[in-house]
């Protein structure tokens, strides 16, 4: 279990892993640590996913890369 | 609180035949519930100036009666106006007094809200909710007209209400006075930077009647007059174009909105006023000149204290200043003021107006604060058992209004009372009143617009008439 | 203790003195006396507050010289608002209210050209003024006060004030006092 990761001033570009083992990358920030706007790099469980922008609740993202 | 029909506001409680009206108004706890509803849940609300939210994204947390509403222009750049509320479970989404979003997030279960109220993030929606939850359902609470006139926004909960500028009627010139450029030109008037807010113990209508044109309370101000707080270092306010002109108590019946205004005659030329700075004097002289260059309906009017029903208050000069009285209880007010002055004035007269602003209204200024002290002491002096059975008179001037009132070849509309010789009345205030006792016992919008009764049965009759 | 540090807590002390006793003309109602610690070029600023989000550092106050504030104002304003008082039909100051200025938490942070000898510092304290009016109309109200003060003579004047009120929408009917 990973320890919790503010997302709330996370830059464009960077990615997030999820707790699904997907990655997206950081399309927007509105800045409130609760949601990004990020379009789907993969998407194991759900291969539909991929190229779609979709907002990610902040309790989701295990782990950032830049 | 549920509407029980009437409750005998006219002639019980508010009785315009005497002019008298019960102190139940302003102290009794039901009452005040009851305009909630009848009031406040039905009129146009001030919420805000569009240069408050100039950029997609921009939003200014206002209030809306009692309760807090967001004003935002949302990515395509359309205004809108909502409950400062999370559909799930009540958290308010904003608790900035401003500022810039994409969205509007719900700190609670993380609800969020785009820009224009749609539901856009819900967490745990394919899981949680099985993707079944309606989302176009949920989005915030949004007002059901709302309406951007001349930079201002106005909003109402009521879809059956006649529009904005309906509900004006004749008393818009009055709004143009503070929303025109001082040389004329239309909707020239910006917002300076930071709203007053503060609370005053008293019910909303202390304030409300105060600005609908008591032109008899010069006693309370009476010691900055005597200081000399006003621009040119004299009263508190330049008096030489007043001197000159006809000042009237103007009062749109049917609609609720009054005012004081000054009509300068046909030829006259102002004298100079803001003496203590020659540069703003030249700019004030030029205005003037402009002014009457242009000829229009009100190049002859000077603004004076003005109220649109029910608690937006308006002054479009000395200073030049729009108030809402926030109903908070019976007994409290939020008042919320926002400052005016043209966005093309040179920036050395914007300074001497905003000091002139500060020292004259607001809890800090010098003029404002006695009203208050006024509206606070007879509210507290009217909740008593004793107080409450004796009504306040405001029989001053009663059947001396008239209408078609003009002064050489300006007609004034509504009912007028020249208050040149006569000084004060208070005709502004029972026409407030009389239209807050309308709205108490109104159950729809239907029973509040006589004038479309009246304009349908006039064409009715011109029809007779024409056969 | 080296001179520099004694100096300094000296100085501090002297500050302090300084404040109480203006707070003390202030409470007795001696405001001709109070004026006349303003330097003539005074500016006393009181910014509004608003709520604003976390790393916002230029909207939190309003500006000084360009939006509204509570006071953004000279001694000539000042010495109005006292002249009315001075009328006794100020009728939001008549009666008088009563009231007690408590300063605290007085912090020197600079002095030019030094500690030692000092033509000009600037220091900041806490305040919390309780103001008692009529019968039970009660207000407290707290906050920070940044002040410059210039030497005049043996003693001092407040060049500049400016008031940090820990308030956004002020809880009291009106500022008819002075911070």
């Amino acid at each position: 279990m990973s320890d919790p990761i503010n997302i709330r001033d996370l830059g464009l570009g960077m990615k997030v892993v999820l707790i699904s083992g997907a990655e997206a990358e950081i399309v927007g920030n509105p800045n409130d640590g609760v949601w990004l706007f990020a379009r789907y790099l993969s998407s194991p469980g759900d291969p539909a996913l991929v190229g779609q922008e979709e907002m990610i609740f902040a309790q989701d993202v295990v782990e950032t890369r830049s | 609180m549920a509407i029980n029909g009437t409750r005998g506001y006219r002639p019980g409680l508010v009785d315009l035949a005497t002019g008298q009206i019960s102190r139940e108004i302003f102290v009794n706890d039901d009452i005040y519930a009851e305009e909630q509803e009848r009031v406040f849940a039905r009129s146009w609300l001030f919420v805000g100036h569009e240069s408050q939210i100039p950029n997609p994204g921009d939003f200014f947390v206002s209030r809306m009666g009692e309760e807090s509403v967001i004003l935002c222009r949302d990515r395509a750049g359309a205004v809108h106006v909502f409950l400062n509320s999370c559909r799930h479970r009540g958290m308010k989404v904003c608790r900035y007094d401003d500022g810039n979003t994409t969205i509007f997030t719900c700190p609670y279960h993380g609800w969020s809200y785009g820009t224009d109220g749609a539901l856009v993030g819900v967490p745990y929606f394919r899981e949680a909710y099985h993707s079944e939850l309606d989302k176009t359902k949920w989005g915030l609470v949004e007002v059901a007209q709302m309406c951007c006139y001349k930079g201002t926004v106005w909003a109402n909960w009521d879809a059956a209400a006649p529009p904005f500028i309906e509900y004006l009627g004749e008393f818009r010139r009055f709004l143009d006075l503070i929303l025109d450029g001082w040389d004329g030109r239309e909707g020239q008037a910006e917002l300076l930077g930071g709203v007053q807010k503060w609370l005053i113990p008293c019910n909303w209508k202390f304030p409300a009647e105060n600005f609908s044109g008591d032109s008899y309370h010069n006693i309370s101000h009476r010691s900055v007059d005597l200081v000399g707080a006003g621009p040119s270092g004299r009263s508190r306010r330049d008096m030489s174009e007043l001197m000159a002109s006809r000042k009237l108590h103007v009062a749109i019946p049917d609609r609720g909105h009054q005012t004081i205004t000054y009509v300068m005659p046909k030829d006259h030329v102002p004298q100079a006023a803001y003496q203590n700075s020659p540069e703003v004097a030249e700019y004030f002289r030029h205005c003037e000149e402009e002014r009457r260059r242009r000829p229009s309906a009100n190049s002859r009017l000077i603004g004076a204290p003005g109220e649109i029903f029910p608690n937006l208050a308006l002054l479009p000069r000395q200073p030049r200043t729009l108030a809402v009285w926030h109903p908070k209880s019976a007994h409290q007010t939020e008042v919320w003021r926002f400052f005016f002055v043209d966005r093309d004035a040179p920036q050395s007269v914007k300074n001497f107006l905003r000091d002139y602003y500060i020292r004259y209204s607001g809890p800090a200024g010098m003029t404002e604060q006695d009203d208050m002290e006024n509206w606070n002491y007879a509210h507290a002096a009217s909740c008593g058992t004793i107080a409450r059975r004796y009504p306040y008179t405001y029989e001053m001037g009663l059947g001396h209004a008239v209408e078609d009132y003009e002064f050489e070849g300006l007609r004034m509309p509504g009912r007028v009372i020249d208050l040149t010789a006569a000084q004060a009345s208070e005709e502004p205030m029972r026409n407030l009143y009389g239209r807050w006792a309308q709205f108490m016992e109104a159950d729809s919008w239907d029973e509040l617009m006589s004038w479309r009764r009246n304009d349908l049965n006039s064409l009715g009759r011109e029809a007779v008439a024409a056969k | 203790m080296s001179d520099d540090r004694v100096a300094r807590l000296l100085l501090t002390q002297e500050i302090a003195e300084f404040l109480y006793a203006e707070a003390e003309l202030l409470d007795e109602r001696h405001y001709d006396d109070w004026l006349a610690l303003l330097a003539d070029d005074i500016r006393y600023w009181m910014p509004m507050r608003r709520n604003v989000k976390y790393g916002d550092t230029t909207r939190e106050f309003t500006r000084e010289h360009e939006d509204i504030s509570w006071f953004d104002e000279g001694k000539e304003t000042l010495t109005r608002r006292v002249r009315q008082i001075q009328t006794g039909i100020h009728w939001a100051e008549e009666p008088q209210s009563r009231i007690a200025h408590l300063v605290s938490n007085v912090q020197l942070l600079e002095a030019t050209p030094s500690v030692n000898a000092p033509q000009e510092v600037t220091t900041k304290c806490r305040f919390l003024i309780y103001r008692n009016r009529v019968e039970t109309e009660t207000d407290i109200l707290v906050g920070k006060r940044e002040d410059t003060l210039r030497r005049a003579g043996e003693g001092w004047q407040i060049a500049r004030r400016k008031i940090i009120l820990d308030q956004n929408v002020l809880m009291t009917k009106n500022l008819t006092f002075f911070f």
